[in-house]
């Protein structure tokens, strides 16, 4: 019941019962066409019966030598579409292009410390807090970075949590 | 940054790096002082000088900003050995891109092109220069140089989507496509194809051309193993197999993507497609221009056997089955559906198999029946059944409930709700005795206060188990609004919603559905707050504005109206002028797909029909608010072209393909779209409003509103010259009273407006001489009445000047006026006396009486004003030979008399507008609390408020529901949003109120200027 294809523009259009929860951004749009003009593979859309948008996934793919990873930049479900595993779908799906086509040794991502139901979920899809961010939402709240390995670290290195909290300015990465 | 460092022009990098980091942190000051540093050591520098004129434009000093630019590309024209570097160029560009000069940009690397014709660098820097301008020809030029340079295969890709851009968005034939498959062929044979984008342009450009066997060749030979995902690849040769007709092995190839991904819902509609030969859903999606497809699934009549047909459709099945086993222990909904999805079609095709589809749904119920979205999945299935069979479904449902299958407390609650929602969608609750349909309504604020214990341990930011719940009641609620007009029932509703917010805060469909609730009982400020609070942004605006904007529209909530547009407007602007550079992005990462998806997308928000809209009501309004000072009101008018821009709008809206990008599936169901609200016309029963699809008249109505309202800015503008020259002292200098260019220019716009208005220009004048004189009845003016008031006042200004509907001199001019009079005293005065409070009649006519005073008596003010002001005594000796002395003082007395009727109707709106406000707060907020209180047993409104009251008053266990709901609810209060919606309506009113003030102010100054005359 739920087809996963990539995101176009018209799907800015439809997608608005998606992003009226409050922890959905809508961001501008050089912002989105940027994902879409760059990391097309990254950015994919569930779409349910009658053409109905049930959630989307935006990441990228960056990074230099063995901090070379995928990001995932929001994934969100519609509530009508909650509890039924679908962002776990979306999230195997950004996993499985970054591991199998563009070889990336980890995916990576950001979320809101105070944000507890996402944080357990990404700890059940198998990603552990890599290190926290000072700060990192508009300068208040911090930011966890959470990390899964892909097989190409076999050794697991990239998730070694790092020992203390770093700032934004630290970041390697945006 | 370091880009951007370089030898340019000669300067060294050391020298220009601290000027570039002074900007990137605008610091606009220092840069400037640097720059001139810089300027003093390589004064004929034209990179300097680019530098200067781009922080003088980030500054705000456009004017400075060019003539340096232009200075420096003389330089840059005239300097033989001067090197035409691209950094230089570059920031020339930037300068004159954020000065809207892309044409000189574009100038300066034509020149340099020209000038050393190999540099790749260079041409890149056109290249993007014309795709700045959208110039696919010259684009296609330009990248065929760098190819046939270089014999790169990104240079052909950008080459060939400049040529599809021609075919898609230019005025390219379809015969280009050849010339880009003939390009591809070629380069295919010599270098082959490195990207997968490149090949699904090659694929895409064959597939335009109808040439199905050609793309599937390619993709099957060599080249398909660029596409790294199998599924990808299967789809595209699916689509390609039916497209071509080869249906049997199209089906064998959706079969293959389905044994990959069983849950794909859309591979699963196109393998039927192929199954039964019936290609109506790759049709439907190659129609791009509906981005909101309605909710069915499109398949036409068979051709095929019925004995073929079921064969199929057997096979279908067994072949789904097999999927439904392998998935049964996960949330895979598709093969179940699947199911049903059969059943229905073998249904369409004559079969009558209803005993099979019904087990489906049972079936289906059972699987997924405690999902928020089982509704909306079955919806379309069970439209196949008739009323009697939905009915025993139904039945069927509620006895499972009794005895479910679950002990999962958050999924019976989810099967509960959904035999709520189903009886909603089929149940006729509204044939049911009221009493039982206000039963129903609390049936389920019941059960969302029992479940509320299942929520007490989610974080506050999740969403709780059964929040659909009071969306639902109060969609109840508002059906009996709609069935009694017992204006309660909407109190109860709204006390609903405000009870959700105040344990979540975050559910936007209560938002939503208090946006319209108070929009409707005219307290709009109250419903803009909520509509802020959805944090509505960014492209949000195109799609969801539709909720708030045309109320504000017919509001005298001028600044949030204007702060809406600007934002708006400013969102879609910006859009435009930087999608060319994110599609140049598109081509540099060789996402050739986006480029064509980039381009049609600004094309589609251009033609925007909220797009044109707002133009034209920002224009509007910036007129509405200077009414009351003629010269300000000449100063927008001035900034606005006169209005000749919008007459073009007007002139072109006809031809032009309007978009509609609103995303109506969030809107009540009393609303389905702005222009329809069910519950101002009679109650109908409640399956009487599907959400239809009202695309084609909706168009036909924008169309309309922007054909006319783009006249109105040119003719306030022909109005006010028109009245001046009236009685102007220009007579003196030629003799001659009218001035021919404006009353021949503002009769043809008065032909254009009454033929909006479907009259001709004789008719439209009979029928508002008839009004006015009450020899036609004002049914004459239909659902157009401001319109057609703001032609009387326009037709006015033209007779003062034009004289030909009287002789000069005779009567018949100030005739027309004291009918202008008449028709605005009798549908303002006489409707602002027909009015009640407003708590007790929503929605009543306050919009139209704010529109009639803001609209055409305003431009009526604009006419006294411009006659004022021409009349007034110049210091020179009284004029000669001009109008005769009697017409003169007639026209001076018409004027006063008009003056004075104008602000008698002002004040008399005035004053119902204050002894509105001055209304005491208690009284009224006693008066909707008094909604609420139910007095005996029997039917009415306060069912469900009495409810929540008893939820509340009683003891809250903090065991049982945790400590944030109980605290939440303990800060509840009724009165407090009864309250909110006094303040709400009040706030409404007193901008009215300022604003007839400022008109009132305005006419008695007008009266003592008169005086003097």
């Amino acid at each position: 019941m739920t087809t996963i294809r990539r995101f176009c523009c018209n799907d800015l259009l439809r997608f608005a019962s998606v992003n009226f929860d409050h922890l959905t951004e809508t961001f501008n749009m050089s912002f989105y066409m940027t994902y879409l003009a760059r990391w097309p593979d990254y950015f994919h859309v569930a779409e349910g019966p009658g053409n109905k948008i049930m959630g989307y996934i935006m990441g990228k793919v960056e990074g230099q030598g063995e901090s070379w990873h995928g990001h995932v930049t929001a994934v969100t479900v519609a509530t009508e579409y909650r509890r039924q595993q679908l962002a776990k779908k979306l999230m195997n799906l950004l996993e499985d292009i970054s591991d199998q086509i563009d070889k990336a040794y980890f995916v990576d991502l950001f979320v809101r410390a105070s944000n507890t139901p996402a944080i357990k979920m990404y700890e059940k899809l198998g990603y552990v807090i890599y290190r926290r961010v000072l700060r990192y939402y508009s300068g208040e709240e911090d930011g966890l970075d959470m990390r899964k390995a892909l097989s190409r670290d076999v050794e697991k290195k990239s998730i070694i949590p790092l020992k203390r909290p770093v700032t934004p300015d630290e970041l390697e990465y945006d | 940054m370091a880009s951007k460092f370089g030898l340019a022009g000669g300067i060294p990098e050391r020298r220009v790096r601290q000027i570039w980091e002074a900007i990137d942190s605008r610091q606009f000051k220092n840069a400037l002082k640097l720059s001139s540093v810089l300027l003093s050591k390589y004064p004929n520098s034209p990179y300097a000088l680019a530098l200067k004129a781009l922080i003088l434009e980030r500054m705000g000093k456009s004017d400075e900003a060019l003539s340096i630019c232009l200075n420096a590309k003389e330089l840059l024209y005239k300097n033989e050995s001067l090197l035409m570097d691209d950094l230089t160029l570059s920031t020339l560009q930037i300068v004159f891109q954020r000065l809207d000069h892309l044409d000189l940009a574009t100038g300066c690397y034509e020149y340099a092109s020209g000038k050393f014709p190999n540099n790749l660098e260079l041409m890149m820097g056109l290249f993007n220069c014309y795709v700045r301008e959208y110039s696919f020809v010259k684009q296609q030029q330009t990248a065929i140089k760098m190819y046939k340079l270089v014999g790169e295969e990104r240079f052909l890709l950008w080459a060939v989507c400049s040529i599809q851009l021609q075919v898609f968005c230019g005025n390219g034939g379809e015969k280009l496509l050849l010339l880009a498959e003939g390009l591809l062929k070629k380069h295919v044979a010599s270098h082959s194809l490195h990207e997968p984008e490149a090949l699904i342009v090659y694929i895409s450009i064959l597939e335009q051309q109808a040439k199905y066997g050609d793309a599937l060749e390619i993709l099957s030979g060599k080249l398909g193993s660029l596409l790294m995902i199998e599924v990808d690849k299967l789809r595209i040769q699916g689509r390609l197999l039916a497209k071509s007709g080869d249906y049997a092995a199209g089906a064998n190839i959706y079969q293959k993507i389905l044994e990959l991904c069983p849950d794909d819902w859309e591979c699963f509609l196109h393998y039927l497609g192929c199954l039964l030969e019936d290609d109506s859903s790759w049709s439907n999606r190659v129609n791009g221009e509906l981005v909101h497809l309605p909710n069915f699934v499109d398949c036409t009549v068979s051709h095929l056997t019925d004995e073929v047909l079921n064969c199929r459709l057997s096979n279908a099945s067994a072949f789904v089955q097999k999927f439904q086993v392998d998935a049964s222990n996960c949330f895979i909904r598709g093969p179940h559906l699947a199911i049903l999805e059969i059943q229905r079609r073998r249904h369409l095709y004559g079969k009558k198999n209803y005993d099979e589809i019904m087990e489906a749904l049972i079936q289906y119920f059972f699987k997924f029946g405690h999902l928020a979205c089982f509704t909306s999945d079955v919806e379309l299935f069970l439209q196949v059944l008739c009323p009697d069979q939905k009915m025993e479904f139904l039945e069927k449902l509620m006895k499972s409930t009794t005895h479910p299958l679950t002990t999962i407390p958050t999924k019976v609650l989810g099967l509960s709700i959904t035999v709520f929602k189903i009886q909603q969608l089929i149940g006729n609750i509204d044939k049911l005795p009221v009493v039982e349909h206000e039963a129903f309504a609390a049936q389920m604020v019941e059960m969302y206060w029992k479940n509320l214990p299942l929520s007490k341990d989610l974080d506050p930011q999740e969403s709780m188990h059964g929040e659909e719940l009071l969306s639902m009641t109060c969609n109840v609620l508002v059906q009996l609004y709609w069935r009694t007009r017992h204006l309660g029932y909407i109190m109860d509703a709204i006390m609903v919603l405000e009870f959700g917010l105040a344990i979540r805060q975050y559910v936007w469909q209560y938002k939503i559905l208090l946006v319209h609730l108070y929009s409707h009982l005219g307290a709009l400020s109250l419903a803009y707050e909520w509509y802020k609070s959805l944090d509505v942004k960014n492209i949000l605006m195109e799609t969801v504005s539709h909720h708030i904007l045309p109320h504000m529209l017919q509001s005298p909530l001028w600044v949030d109206l204007s702060n809406l547009l600007k934002d708006y407007l400013r969102f879609m602007d910006d859009h435009f002028r930087e999608s060319a550079d994110l599609t140049f992005l598109a081509y540099r990462h060789r996402n050739y797909s986006k480029v064509i998806e980039f381009v049609q997308f600004k094309e589609r928000l251009q033609r925007s029909n909220q797009y044109l809209v707002a133009r034209v009501e920002a224009s509007i309004l910036q007129l509405k608010q200077k009414t009351d000072n003629i010269e300000e009101e000449e100063g927008i008018l001035e900034s606005l072209n006169c209005g000749i821009h919008f007459v073009e709008l007007s002139n072109e809206i006809r031809s032009k393909n309007l978009t509609f990008n609103e995303d109506f599936q969030s809107r009540p169901w009393w609303t389905p779209f702005p222009e329809k609200n069910y519950l101002l016309g009679p109650f109908e029963g409640i399956s009487y409003c599907p959400k239809e699809n009202m695309t084609e008249e909706r168009e036909e109505n924008v169309r309309r509103v922007i054909e006319r309202k783009s006249l109105l800015p040119r003719m306030i503008y022909l109005t006010i010259q028109s009245a001046s020259v009236s009685l102007k002292e220009n007579a003196e200098v030629n003799g001659s009273v009218s001035e021919p260019k404006i009353s021949s220019e503002l009769k043809f716009l008065l032909e254009r407006y009454a033929k909006l208005l479907g009259s001709s220009l004789t008719d439209a004048i009979e029928v508002v001489m008839g009004v006015s004189t009450g020899l036609k009845s004002s049914e004459a003016f239909g659902s157009d009445m401001v319109d057609w008031l703001n032609f009387a006042v326009f037709l006015n200004a033209w007779n003062l000047n034009s004289h030909e509907l009287s002789q000069p001199g005779g009567d018949q001019c100030v005739h027309i006026w004291h009918n202008v009079d008449a028709l605005l005293y009798k549908y303002i005065s006489e409707k602002t006396r027909s009015m009640e409070s407003l708590i007790c009649t929503p929605r009543g006519h306050l919009p139209t009486l704010v529109q009639l005073v803001t609209e055409p008596l305003a431009w009526h003010g604009l006419v006294l004003q411009s006659c004022v002001r021409s009349s007034l005594p110049s210091g020179k000796k009284k004029k000669k030979g001009g109008p005769s002395e009697h017409s003169t003082s007639l026209l001076c007395n018409t004027i006063r008399d008009s003056i004075d009727s104008s602000r008698d109707i002002v004040e008399e709106v005035a004053k119902w507008i204050t002894d509105q406000i001055k209304r005491p707060e208690d009284e009224v907020v006693e008066i909707i609390l008094s909604y609420l209180r139910k007095t005996g047993q029997g039917e009415g409104p306060g069912q469900v408020f009495q409810l929540l009251e008893s939820f509340t008053s009683s003891v809250v266990d903090e065991v049982e529901l945790g400590s944030r709901i109980p605290q939440a609810v303990k800060l509840w209060s009724p009165v407090d949003v009864a309250r909110k919606i006094v303040t709400g309506s009040s706030t409404v009113l007193s901008e009215f109120l300022r604003i007839c003030e400022l008109k009132i102010k305005s006419l008695r100054a007008l009266k003592q200027q008169m005086a003097q005359v």
